[in-house]
């Protein structure tokens, strides 16, 4: 329910963003999207990035990743949400950046979904490696649906034209 | 040959350079892993599992809590040398349990923290959780360790191997 009104919000906001193509506000709105969203990958990479064993022990327990490509996946996938996110804010290599982002957030969304749908029950390690952090929910899958959402409008932008 | 496209150009180069950045940083971080996973086999004899080692010591120490078989777990629990911690949520524990175990499920480690300190830390502790297909008596392992407990094994054939081998449980009213 709640899903269907995200994704409806979603849809507005591109319309009204076309009608506000040639627009300054939109400008500068996109340019802040562009750059929280940059910012928010920089911000989640960084803990997995100096802990990459605690990582992959939460990659592990989404048992979906055969055991060889365990280690390699914890040592990679922090260093491209790192460069992603800093490609984003400093509007160098943007517009791959973005699709590499939605790549990836589409994988997120996939695997938090098997694991409730497998009833597994654990920390998600999103943002925060400890156990702290909220376990896995609806409130996740809306959150990284809101974030896709963003690509999306930033793809739209990159795609006519505006690299701003 | 033709020309590849400037945006499939843009995302392997960001795909390589982050490969190449986070392969070279294991070398220089303090909590570097390697490149291959390693893996530790776990359980008993018969009923044997792979599983990563992060799963054991996400820390990468050699400080980890060790394995231990359901010959030695018995033995231990018929001397009553050792204190038996149930990892798995109170409903399954309620439904019936080794006996004598306290149950202590391993996401709400931070919630027995007072009962912990009351401990004595060399205290022999054994963790178990359904059975090999869990998880939650390798994590409450290692929280106990990384607490100060010196003695932590866990008990990886867990309640399921405990169930056939038809020894002493303990169903809560």
């Amino acid at each position: 329910m709640r899903l269907s009104i995200l994704l409806k919000l979603v849809r507005n906001m591109a319309t009204l963003l076309a009608q506000l193509n040639e627009s300054r506000y939109a400008n500068i709105f996109l340019t802040l999207l562009r750059i929280g969203l940059g910012a928010l990958f920089i911000y989640a990479s960084l803990d997995k990035i100096w802990n990459p064993g605690l990582f992959a022990k939460v990659i592990s327990n989404y048992r979906i990743l055969p055991l060889p490509l365990l280690h390699l996946s914890a040592i990679i996938l922090p260093w491209l949400e790192l460069l992603c996110g800093l490609a984003l804010v400093f509007n160098r290599y943007a517009r791959a950046a973005n699709i590499l982002i939605a790549g990836m957030l589409f994988v997120f969304i996939l695997a938090i979904v098997a694991s409730i749908y497998r009833g597994l029950d654990f920390n998600c390690g999103c943002f925060k490696l400890e156990a702290t952090e909220k376990n896995m929910g609806t409130l996740k899958i809306i959150e990284n649906l809101a974030m896709l959402g963003i690509t999306g409008l930033l793809e739209y932008r990159f795609r006519i034209g505006g690299n701003k | 040959m033709k020309k590849l496209n400037p945006l499939l150009k843009e995302i392997i180069i960001l795909v390589v350079i982050s490969t190449v950045l986070g392969i070279s940083a294991q070398a220089v971080l303090p909590n570097g892993i390697r490149l291959i996973t390693e893996t530790t086999l776990l359980g008993s004899d018969s009923n044997t599992v792979v599983v990563p080692s992060v799963s054991i010591n996400p820390e990468a120490n050699s400080d980890a809590a060790s394995n231990i078989s359901l010959s030695e777990v018995y033995k231990l629990h018929q001397s009553g040398a050792a204190l038996f911690f149930d990892a798995r949520d109170p409903d399954d524990y309620l439904e019936g349990h080794i006996q004598n175990a306290i149950n202590l499920p391993a996401h709400a480690f931070m919630d027995s923290l007072p009962y912990l300190e009351s401990l004595d830390f060399d205290q022999f502790i054994i963790t178990y959780c359904d059975g090999s297909d869990c998880n939650a008596s390798l994590d409450l392992a290692a929280d106990l360790k990384m607490m100060g407990f010196t003695r932590v094994s866990f008990f990886f054939g867990g309640w399921q191997e405990w169930l056939e081998a038809e020894y002493p449980i303990e169903a809560s009213p």
